[in-house]
């Protein structure tokens, strides 16, 4: 058994240190009168069974979390709802935001009401792209990054200093990648803006510079392995030796590296893009008192956030939540400087165009 | 039949259940490693995951929650299927063209649209989403599966049989449930257990119909999210395990009963 | 066969009771055979009473969600943001004739299913014919059940399970290097010989059920009497079985693929760049950025438009086969 190993069942367990995750202040108690319930929509290990099981014994709120594995499912959802939503909260990955919001989807987040909020780094709490029409939408708990991942018994390290030995010959049939993601990092790799918030003005540049991305991956299609969706198939990918290179997310390689698997990874020279996980309240979510209880707790310690590294494999937000992290998990979601110095997170405001330009580009490309 | 034939097809019915059987034994066997993804080489062992099936009340509580849907879903589409099969099976009427295809329509969907759809129809109708809206989704589904298996054997009833039993004096409906009916038997049981399966293992509709409670793939898919695991594995072994003991359950049920009444 | 009087006789013999049995019961019983005289008067009055309860269900229960998700392709956006004013459009559907892009995935959809149809039958009808001819009734069942039981494990599951049989590094991999046949793996994965792998796995139920559903009833009597009239085994399989099969044979075909033009997660996960299929492409519509629900749909509609046409088609062909040979 591994230590990223979270112990789900606790018929059996032991009350673990978890009890002092919780605090008892007074915006617990008086939740406990209301008791209820606060209906969660989140990825498997996003809330921590210790935190659920404390809050649910202090506040007498019950959390029912109702599991989804990817954004566009969950976007489906909650539309399909609309606008009489049964849930009060969900994780949005920072970049889907706007879609979101403009669905009326989200209600935006009263700051005030999250006394808790100081514990995350500003860094992501304050960043620009989470303010939209000078509100807050989410509270940011875990982030990720895309990384250059490979097999570390097979893939010299000279070899992963730049994105550009990935689409060489050399390992031609031994990489795999997301076709949607890769298009921001060969922008990237061209000089470009994989945002697209610069040529905002100027649509047809933003197309030349797609098109562009689009041929050069065209160009080089028989060098990758595999277009992928998910992170347990690159996952699989690397344990069946069936790649030595891929493009992931950061989360599911660092749960490689915590099993012992020989993979690295890293932000090479040309930059990466990355994103945040936000819990999100929904509009005209049924509970929305014991969603905002439910949010200031788990944004009560660093403990909490640590907890969630565990878990999936992403940084968290929280500050010195990784002062409760083995070495080998910092290990695993540490950067140096220089990587994280590349390191640009994605921006909304042109997704509608981006993603207008970039869709039919990977149709193109997988019909090429 | 001659000797050489029935080597020959008995070879190739062996290697066909080989080939069934070899991704299951990985996944049992993947299901003792002592790791937190499944592949090769196994370096340890381990029974935690096996044993931790039977500790984890969510992944049983699931477990009968996926069978409850199953059965109650196929009894509704075997019920429904072998009424369209019937109707269907008479000689030629105006639009039954239309109505073959309207009852293959659920089939041929592509499951995420038929699964979108259902949700908004569910909607339109007032059904909120939970079990009721996963059995009612599941048995249209299944419907179409179950009238053709039934409209092949149907097809095969002499219509001397029908002619004898109209002369011994026997109503359509008479007719229907002590001639038609029992002959149609190996077609309900084979369509039953096709309904089953489809309900059981189906992962769209159950995940946009599904209130909280997941059904068995649902949380499986959900699972994977942090890779496919050897929990996972030994998760669907046990799931296996068990729905395999009821069908041989069924099974032996239905050939007592057969020779009971013989 | 035995004679379908003779057991029920026999039960009401073996119980000497004097009274008559169950169903002897109900067909003289007075609630029955009122129940008779209304639904049987005549044969239009029959008819209209079997089909109608269906012909509702059908329209309800079959057609309302497809109408639905017709109105969807039709409209500018959904869902609908709150004040946009939707409005009917057919630019959905010409997306698709618009943009060559999406053809080659469509036709390589419709093309694959064709071929996982024959495939499938070719290794299923054997299967059917062994189980249902030369194996004693009793063991039947147990054999079909030997064989059915693995349709039982999760999809994505076996798939995976498939992934570490075929990989790099995988079961049949090591095995060949073990022995010695091989220094380098055989790339297997992501290639059309794993797809196919993957799909049979899924497409054999439904084409092995109706095969050995048909081939069950076959009366060994019909290939004695042929073989009696001096035709070789060949020949009475050509002849006398595989036509007698047809009705089997074509619902399987027709079902398999159908279903084939629609599999999204088996082709996703065990397929090469080279091999995206069509309803990859619908789910692109309603997964990604972007989220084009109506243009999804109307990609949909085109798909099994398409798939119905050439099922219909088949139908047709396996009816005129049955009627040709009768």
């Amino acid at each position: 058994m591994t230590q990223f190993k979270l112990n789900r069942r606790e018929f059996l367990g032991t009350t673990t240190a978890a009890g002092a995750l919780l605090t008892s202040p007074i915006y617990l108690r008086r939740a406990h009168a209301a008791g209820g319930e606060v209906n969660v929509w989140t990825y498997n290990d996003f809330v921590p069974a210790d935190f659920k099981r404390d809050f649910e014994k202090e506040t007498g709120i019950k959390i029912n979390v109702r599991l989804v594995d990817d954004q566009g499912k969950q976007f489906n959802l909650l539309a399909a709802e609309a606008p009489n939503p049964t849930v009060d909260i969900m994780t949005v990955a920072g970049h889907r935001f706007l879609q979101f919001i403009d669905s009326e989807l989200l209600a935006p987040l009263d700051t005030d009401r999250l006394s808790n909020w100081g514990t995350m780094n500003p860094v992501f709490s304050e960043s620009d792209w989470s303010t939209i029409n000078g509100n807050k939408w989410g509270a940011p708990i875990l982030s990720g990054m895309e990384v250059l991942a490979y097999n570390k018994e097979m893939v010299p390290p000279e070899d992963v200093a730049s994105w550009k030995t990935f689409f060489s010959d050399k390992y031609k049939g031994q990489t795999a990648y997301t076709i949607q993601d890769m298009m921001s990092i060969v922008m990237l790799m061209k000089g470009y803006d994989g945002n697209m918030v610069e040529y905002l003005g100027d649509p047809d540049k933003a197309a030349s510079i797609v098109a562009e991305a689009r041929d050069f991956l065209i160009e080089k299609k028989s060098i990758v392995r595999k277009y992928y969706d998910s992170g347990a198939e690159v996952q699989q990918m690397f344990v069946n030796q069936d790649i030595t290179m891929a493009c992931a997310w950061n989360g599911p390689i660092a749960a490689l590296m915590a099993d012992g698997f020989p993979v690295g990874m890293t932000i090479p020279e040309e930059g990466s893009y990355g994103f945040v996980y936000t819990y999100n309240i929904a509009n005209n979510a049924p509970n929305p008192d014991n969603a905002y209880t439910f949010l200031n707790a788990i944004l009560a310690s660093p403990e909490i956030g640590a907890a969630m590294t565990k878990a999936s494999g992403f940084i968290s937000t929280f500050n010195g939540a990784d002062a409760y992290l083995t070495d080998a998990e910092k290990a695993a979601s540490s950067f140096t400087e220089d990587e994280l110095a590349g390191l640009k997170f994605f921006r909304a405001e042109a997704n509608e165009m981006k993603y207008g330009l970039v869709d039919p580009a990977v149709e193109a490309i997988k019909a090429a | 039949m001659n000797r050489n034939t029935r080597t020959a097809l008995s070879c190739v019915f062996w290697a066909f259940v080989v080939y069934l059987f070899v991704p299951l034994i990985l996944m049992i066997v993947m299901g003792f490693k002592d790791s937190k993804f499944i592949g090769f080489p196994i370096r340890s062992w381990t029974l935690d995951w096996y044993l931790g099936v039977f500790d984890d009340a969510e992944v049983l509580q699931t477990f009968v929650y996926s069978i409850l849907i199953a059965v109650v879903s196929t009894l509704i589409s075997v019920l429904i299927g072998t009424w369209l099969a019937v109707l269907l099976n008479a000689q030629k009427f105006l639009g039954r063209a239309i109505i073959y295809g309207l009852m293959i329509l659920p089939a041929l969907v592509p499951g995420i649209i038929s699964a979108i759809a259902f949700r908004i129809y569910a909607r339109l109708l007032g059904i909120e989403p939970g079990m009721g809206a996963i059995i009612w989704a599941h048995a249209i589904h299944n419907v179409p599966f179950v009238t053709l298996v039934v409209m092949a054997r149907l097809s095969t009833l002499p219509q001397s049989m029908m002619d004898a039993a109209r002369d011994l004096g026997a109503d359509p409906l008479m007719t229907f449930m002590r001639i038609t009916l029992p002959y149609l038997t190996p077609a309900l049981i084979g369509g039953s257990i096709f309904c089953l399966l489809l309900s059981f293992d189906d992962f769209v509709r159950s995940f946009f119909l599904g209130g909280y409670d997941p059904t068995l793939p649902v949380l499986i898919f959900a699972m994977l999210r942090s890779g496919m695991s050897p929990e996972i594995n030994a998760i669907s072994t046990v799931a296996l395990i068990l729905t395999a003991a009821l069908g041989i359950w069924a099974e032996r049920s239905s050939r007592r009963l057969k020779r009971e009444n013989k | 066969m035995t004679n379908k009087r003779g057991p029920t006789t026999a039960k009401a013999i073996s119980k000497n009771t004097g009274k008559p049995p169950f169903w002897g019961r109900v067909a003289t019983s007075p609630t029955y055979q009122g129940l008779c005289a209304l639904i049987f008067t005549s044969p239009r009055r029959q008819f209209l009473i079997l089909a109608g309860l269906p012909l509702l269900y059908l329209l309800t229960q079959h057609l309302g969600p497809m109408l639905q998700m017709l109105r969807v392709s039709l409209m500018d956006a959904y869902p609908v943001a709150p004040g946009h004013e939707g409005y009917v459009t057919l630019e959905n559907f010409g997306r698709f004739f618009n943009e060559p892009v999406f053809w080659k995935p469509f036709f390589r959809t419709l093309i694959f299913a064709a071929a996982i149809t024959v495939v499938t039958l070719i290794i299923t009808y054997p299967v059917a014919y062994y189980l249902a001819r030369h194996v004693k009734r009793d063991h039947q069942m147990v054999l079909l059940l030997l064989v059915l039981i693995p349709f039982w494990t999760g999809e994505i599951v076996r798939t995976y399970a498939i992934m570490i049989l075929l990989g790099n590094n995988g079961a049949i991999n090591l095995a060949l290097k073990f022995l010695g046949f091989i220094d380098r793996p055989i790339p297997f994965m992501y290639t059309g010989f794993s797809v196919s792998v993957g799909l049979i796995y899924l497409t054999a139920l439904y084409m092995l059920l109706p095969l050995y559903s048909a081939l069950e009833k076959l009366s060994k009597n019909v290939t004695e009497a042929a073989a009696d009239l001096g035709a070789g085994p060949w020949t009475r399989f050509w002849r006398v079985t595989l036509p007698m099969s047809l009705e089997g044979i074509g619902s399987g075909s027709v079902l398999v693929f159908l279903i084939s033009t629609g599999y999204y997660g088996t082709p996703v996960l065990l397929g090469g760049p080279n091999s995206t299929v069509f309803a990859e492409t619908i789910a692109g519509f309603f997964h990604n950025a972007g989220d084009e629900w109506p243009t999804g749909a109307a990609f949909a509609m085109i798909m099994f438009v398409a798939a119905l046409a050439v099922a219909g088609g088949l139908n047709r062909l396996f009816n005129a086969l049955r009627k040709g040979d009768t």
